[in-house]
Parts: C-alpha cells; structure tokens; sequence
C-alpha cells in the first residue's frame, strides 16, 4: 500500500536487505556515529522525517534557515545535518562521491553518500533557527558543539535497530503506525506530544484535544484516536527515565483513563531542540508523516526559559501557507486546577482565575522528588505507582535519571551482529 | 509574582511543623497539598541555580525554583522551623 507523507511524496523505506546489505558496505570506510545521528539515521529510514532522504546539502539548509524550506520549496523548519570534523575528513580521505559506512555500537548501521561537503555559520543557524546565539539555550549549545563540517547526501540503513523492552511494543514505523489506525478504524487521530510523565493536565488536554478533533463525525462508532508520541533522546540529569515516560502515559489506558479504543501510546527517536514555534512546525510535519490528521499545541510547546512567548507556538501556523502541511493544528490554553470548581479545569473556560492553582510537569517532579505523593485529582495513583515501579525496575532506585542510568541503563535500541 | 522555593509537605515535615507550633506556616496550595514557600530575591535564584545545576526556573508557569535535591529542601525545612520564618535564603546560601 502507497502512502503519502509530508510535501506530497510517498513514504519510502530506505532499508537495505540484509543480504543485500552486507554485499553494499563491504570495502567503504567506517566512520563512528554518536546517538543522535544514529536516532536520525532511523527516522530518515524508516520515513518519520519524508521527503528527506538523508542528510541535508547546503541549499537545503540555506532554505530551511532563510525561508523555512527545503531548496525544493517544501515546508521544513529545523536542519537535519551530519557534523565531522576537518581532521576525521582528512584522516579518512573522505570526498564528494564517497560512500561510508556509518558504525555504531560498533557495528555497521547505515551508508551515507557522500553529496556535498561544506561549512555554514553555526551562529547564524542559531539565530535563524532559535532566535537567539545565546548557548545557554540548548539548541544553540547543540548547534555550537557540531563538528566544524558538514556532510549532505542519502542515507540507507543497512542493519535494521532491534528495539529493546519496554520500548519494542510502542515503537512503529509510519507505514506501521498507519496500518494500526486503519485497523482501529480511525478517521482522524491527534497528536500528544510528550518527553513528560502524564498529570491529570495533561490528561485532560489530550480529552479536550480528542473533542476538538471528533468534532462532527458520529458518535456510534469511535472514529477518532489519540496518539501519544513519546520523543526519547538524549537525556539530562534529573530528568523521568524513559521507561517510565512511555509505561506511564500507556498505563493511562490500561487503567481506564482513556477507553481502549480512543487512545495509543507510541515512541519517536528525537533530540529535543527546544526550538518552539519552530519545532512545533518540525513536530506537526513528523506527525503527519505518521499519518495524523490533527496536533495538540499547548501552553509553551517545545519551549524553554523565557526564549519564546507562551503561545507563539500557536501563532507560527497562521504563517503558513495554505497546503504546505497536511495536519491541523489544535490550540490549547492551559488546564489548571480550581479549588472553587474542584476540579482540574479549562483556563479558556473559567472564571475563577484569582483562585486557580498552576502547575506543570516540572512543579510534579519536584513535589515526588520531596517524597509526597500528589492528590489524585493532579496525579493518578496508577501512575504514581508505576513511576516507583519504574524506578526500581529501570532506574537503579530513581524514577530521574542519574549518573548511573546514564552509564548502564538498557540502551532504547541495539544494532544486532551483522556478518560482512 | 514573586520567586519562591516550594517545600512540600509530606507527614514527616507536618510532624515536625505540629511539634515546633508551626503548622499554620504551611499553605494550601495544590488541591489540598500543603506547601511552604520560601521567598527568594532574583540574585539568590541565580545563585541556587549556580550552586545546584540540576534546579530548573520555571518561569513559565509557577514562577518557583523546582527540582532541588531532596536532602537541600530538607535543609531549607529545618532553618524555617529553627527560624521560625521563611525568610531563611540568606542564611542557608551563606555556606555557599
């Protein structure tokens, strides 16, 4: 079955055979890859990122960061780069027409043809992407600490990842991800995106976004979905580990919070960019390309500090031209909890504002980290109970993560042994 | 709104407010979770965070320091019940 992805082209997998595959890196030169390229390696693959088909020459990303386009004028905000370095270029003799052989966990993962070698201003890409050349916002730390070169061209995976548990029953290729929204029978399905454990806040802008999207259909047959899709990368201290991200958003389900037929839990291999309003662009066009119809945008999406207004993540999609993105957006205010209502509730529908009580994913944190387990109304106790199962389980004592997790936890994927 | 540092109260901290009188210290704050907000100056923020880099601002939402190790908010605690006040920042920062 064809289907079509973002900008209008039909969603590929660039995979390799395996066959095929050890037949195509015998000879090329290997060049180590660290996490984020290899995460970025499976999301070109497998079609998460379509049209990409590797990684971006320099017109792409003059276009991207100067227009907010690819240079064949499709809709894309974020650059997608392959950093090296001069002296690994020179030490290997890598030149334009090469083909390498990308390794990591030291084994063969994918090939990359070597189409373009070039240089482009790292503080002009921050202040054209983020908005800021400051490096304490860390897309531009991310940017600043790329390699001094930069390698465009196809990628093509040639060892397949094997997802490991408890991550291999939420993860899906697009092509996948589609056929299960067949199978359920859903005609539109919005996006939640996360990197947090659910609270009773989130839980209720994913209902409230799940109305919005529902809309006119008939209410006879469940014909609308909500995906989580949890983005896991790189991780900092202090953050939830993983583990827990995913099993306690599914657990939402599990524990009736969500009837089985309207909600599914799934994983993203990302980096968080903190990029705002633009990653909420790059976010809606992975989604669609997932085969949503509708993207939830909350207060702040995909922010950090005070780099971006609150709602210019909302604002952004009024630029776009009509057609360049084949997903809607779904604007939400906050939901915060009313003492005179009691009860979690809409900030765009009450009035009780000068009694309300804010929080956020990081205020939760910080009240488990005191050692309090939060009111039901603010935290299910199925998902508090999960999240100290987790702990145990996955985070060496801690549901956050810490030096050791960082060290030894079990990696999200492994590339099996490949013979060639 | 100004900057504060949440201390939340579990059963061990309200034991300890009962004990010393204080336990009209701690507020209502999150559907019935109790919470003692210790006010913070913006250069003793910055210095919090310096000190304690896996603190967060969150200057979007609650205006409040979050995600202090444990054992400091527990150390924060014990100078409001020693002090009997929750101007305490000057004191706890000067071993910092």
């Amino acid at each position: 079955m064809t289907y079509i992805g973002h900008g209008g082209k039909e969603i590929v997998e660039r995979v390799l055979e395996p066959e095929k595959a050890a037949e195509a890196i015998k000879g090329l030169t290997p060049v180590p890859i660290r996490g984020q390229i290899a995460r970025e390696i499976i999301d070109i693959a497998y079609g998460f990122f379509t049209p990409l088909e590797g990684f971006m020459t320099r017109a792409d990303v003059e276009g991207v960061c100067n227009e907010m386009k690819l240079a064949n004028g499709v809709l894309w905000p974020i650059p997608i780069v392959f950093d090296i370095s001069t002296e690994e270029i020179n030490e290997k003799g890598i030149k334009e027409g090469d083909k390498l052989l990308l390794t990591y966990q030291d084994k063969p993962m994918a090939i990359l043809e070597v189409e373009e070698i070039f240089t482009y201003d790292k503080q002009e890409m921050a202040q054209k992407v983020y908005g800021t050349t400051e490096d304490k916002h860390p897309g531009v730390a991310r940017t600043y600490n790329y390699k001094d070169k930069f390698i465009g061209g196809k990628i093509t995976l040639v060892n397949p990842p094997k997802i490991n548990p408890p991550f291999d029953e939420f993860f899906f290729t697009p092509k996948q991800l589609r056929q299960k929204f067949a199978e359920k029978g859903w005609q539109r399905v919005v996006a939640h995106q996360t990197r947090n454990v659910p609270h009773t806040g989130h839980e209720w802008l994913m209902k409230g976004a799940w109305l919005s999207t529902h809309g006119e259909l008939p209410v006879e047959k469940t014909l609308t979905g909500v995906l989580v899709n949890a983005i896991i990368g790189e991780k900092r201290k202090g953050d939830y580990i993983d583990e827990a991200i995913v099993l306690c958003h599914d657990v939402l389900r599990k524990a009736g919070y969500f009837r089985e037929d309207v909600h599914l839990t799934s994983i993203t291999l990302w980096d968080m960019r903190y990029a705002g309003p633009k990653e909420a662009v790059f976010h809606a066009i992975l989604r669609s390309n997932l085969g949503l119809t509708h993207h939830m945008f909350g207060r702040d999406h995909a922010g950090v500090g005070t780099y971006y207004d609150p709602y210019d993540a909302h604002r952004i999609f009024d630029q776009i031209p009509e057609g360049a993105l084949n997903i809607k957006p779904i604007r939400v205010l906050a939901w915060w909890y009313c003492p005179i209502c009691g009860e979690v509730t809409y900030s765009g529908l009450c009035g009780h504002k000068e009694h309300s009580q804010n929080f956020s994913g990081t205020l939760i944190r910080s009240i488990i980290q005191d050692g309090v387990k939060p009111p039901r109304l603010i935290f299910r106790p199925e998902v508090f109970d999960l999240i100290m199962e987790c702990a145990e389980k996955y985070g060496f004592g801690s549901a956050f993560v810490t030096d050791k997790y960082l060290k030894e936890r079990n990696p999200v994927f492994s590339l099996p042994d490949m013979k060639y | 709104m100004s900057i504060t540092i949440n201390i939340w109260i579990n059963e061990e901290r309200y034991e300890k407010l009962q004990k010393a009188g204080l336990a009209n210290m701690a507020e209502e704050a999150l559907a019935g979770l109790k919470v003692i907000k210790v006010p913070c100056t913006e250069q003793q923020k910055d210095k919090v965070l310096k000190v304690f880099p896996t603190a967060k601002y969150d200057s979007a939402t609650t205006k409040s320091i979050e995600l202090l190790p444990r054992e400091v908010k527990d150390k924060i605690f014990d100078l409001v019940v020693e002090k009997q006040s929750i101007d305490v920042m000057d004191d706890f920062l000067k071993n910092y």
